[in-house]
């Protein structure tokens, strides 16, 4: 009984903010926002951007899955510290972690534009690699435990009948990690999706090139709350859709 | 297993208890009150110093800052209260509250005027306002409805460089402090705040780019009592602090005067 109760107050605690942003929605303006310029460009930013995040976030996080599972080297340890690293940090603090590599001053940064005159920070490439830096830990989590819990036999066999590691991995690993590689996708889509502190500290607030819907929803609730509800709504429509789709799978 | 439940609602409602008993309290004479202050972050040096004056001078009290966007406040302010004074850097936003919640004890606290801001070395060569419409230039400015990013657009209207300019803008801050940050770490090539941003701590990393007098704006800061506060006599108190002893501060600042 008490279980009951407590999740009940578990459940309210998210559904609670939820339920407050559609009953505070302005529902006649609702349609006004959803389709204005600044409020399209920024659903449209924030799907590009989420989507390529997640992309490279499980395009690079599949090999360091792999290393992490599979392969037994020094510094395991602090290589998985470092990559689950973005998932404790403030995401501001991540932010100014992208400035001073990736600023113009920084130390990667500051090299491009020494000998390339290539900025990053200000660009839709700078939200990218923002969104990127907080979801790949999720991704890598999420292989990782993927990889550990599928039968190795498996693979060995696929050796002994001659298969090669890269036919292996396509063929064998990959299809069996199906469900997983979804969670991945999932959770690094989700984290990107919502991203704030990183892509405003480094990437800036600019309409059509960096501001994603987190950011829009946080410009407008400067001056006009009612339209931020609406703007939120929106964001947790656009999430909300995802999840529903995927019906629960990825949970698997 | 029922122990532990019972802990676990004493916890709850001992946690509850002391935050219901800390909050909302009024007292007659100045023992531990706090009073809370919403002001323009173009304030913060300032009245940080003012704050620390006040409660040199009132025993017991304790000065809140909540430093950010006038605009960001005055929306805090109409949407969830609990601020005892506000101070804008535009009267539009004083205008906003008063209309909302009132406002008494209304007074001009200061003004400034807009400069541009560089790094000291100065990436793009800006030495005018009519460099910022070169093409390339990273210009960063506040958002609209931010007081320093429409007198940033009013000035480059006044000088007539609105299109060009506004390709040239690659975000758009928060507040004046985030335009600071970002000429800061050097990956802005200018910004538009207040000439008075420029303080001792950053001057050895940014310059000041003047803009000539017949474009400038002259932004103007309103400070008053937000009504409903229940500490009145307090924040008028705080009003008429800034207005007085504060003066010397804000000057020293190069806030100019009201």
């Amino acid at each position: 009984m008490l279980l009951v109760l407590v999740a009940c107050v578990g459940i309210a605690i998210v559904a609670l903010p939820i339920a407050g942003l559609v009953a505070r929605s302005p529902w006649t303006r609702i349609a006004e926002i959803a389709t204005d310029d600044a409020t399209l460009e920024a659903l449209r930013l924030s799907i590009v951007v989420s989507t390529t995040a997640a992309l490279l976030a499980l395009g690079t996080g599949f090999p360091i899955a792999w290393l992490l599972a599979r392969v037994s080297f020094r510094g395991r340890v602090i290589v998985r510290a470092v990559v689950v690293l973005p998932l404790v940090m403030p995401p501001v603090v991540a932010g100014v972690g992208l400035l001073a590599a990736f600023g113009r001053r920084g130390i990667v940064g500051g090299w491009l534009d020494r000998w390339f005159d290539v900025q990053i920070t200000f660009t839709t490439g700078a939200a990218v690699l923002a969104a990127t830096f907080v979801a790949l830990p999720l991704a890598v989590l999420a292989l990782e435990s993927g990889l550990r819990s599928i039968d190795e036999r498996l693979e060995l066999a696929a050796a002994t009948l001659g298969a090669s590691r890269g036919y292996t991995i396509r063929r064998v690993v990959l299809p069996m990690l199906g469900p997983q590689i979804a969670a991945a996708a999932v959770l690094a889509w989700a984290r990107a999706l919502g991203e704030f502190g990183a892509t405003i500290t480094f990437a800036g607030n600019l309409s059509g090139r960096t501001q994603t819907l987190p950011l829009a929803v946080f410009e407008r609730l400067q001056t006009d709350p009612e339209a931020a509800f609406a703007l939120s709504v929106v964001l947790i429509a656009l999430a909300l859709t995802v999840i529903v789709a995927l019906r629960g799978r990825f949970l698997r | 297993m029922r122990r532990v439940v019972v802990y676990a609602v004493v916890t709850v409602l001992t946690l509850v208890a002391t935050s219901c008993g800390g909050a909302g309290n009024v007292d007659e004479g100045d023992e531990g009150v706090e009073l809370t202050v919403s002001a323009a972050a173009s304030l913060t040096a300032a009245f940080t110093d003012i704050g620390e004056d006040f409660e040199a001078a009132h025993e017991g009290v304790r000065v809140l800052f909540n430093f950010g966007p006038s605009d960001g406040l005055a929306t805090q302010i109409t949407e969830s209260g609990g601020v005892d004074v506000f101070a804008s850097a535009s009267p539009a936003w004083m205008e906003a509250v008063a209309e909302d919640l009132g406002v008494t004890h209304r007074a001009d606290l200061a003004r400034n005027r807009l400069a541009i801001i560089v790094p000291t070395d100065d990436p793009a060569g800006i030495s005018s306002l009519e460099d910022l419409a070169e093409p390339g230039v990273h210009l960063v400015l506040a958002a609209e409805g931010v007081p320093a990013g429409d007198y940033a657009r009013e000035v480059l209207a006044n000088a007539g460089i609105t299109d060009a300019a506004m390709a040239n803008v690659v975000s758009n801050e928060e507040d004046v402090k985030g335009v600071i940050t970002k000429v800061l770490s050097g990956d802005a090539d200018a910004g538009i705040a207040y000439a008075t941003d420029v303080t001792a701590g950053v001057a050895e990393e940014i310059a000041l780019v003047e803009i000539p007098d017949h474009l400038n704006v002259i932004a103007t800061y309103p400070i008053a009592v937000v009504q409903g506060t229940e500490r009145r006599d307090l924040a008028e108190a705080f009003v008429e602090f800034v207005l007085g002893p504060g003066r010397g501060t804000l000057d020293g600042y190069g806030f100019l005067p009201a």
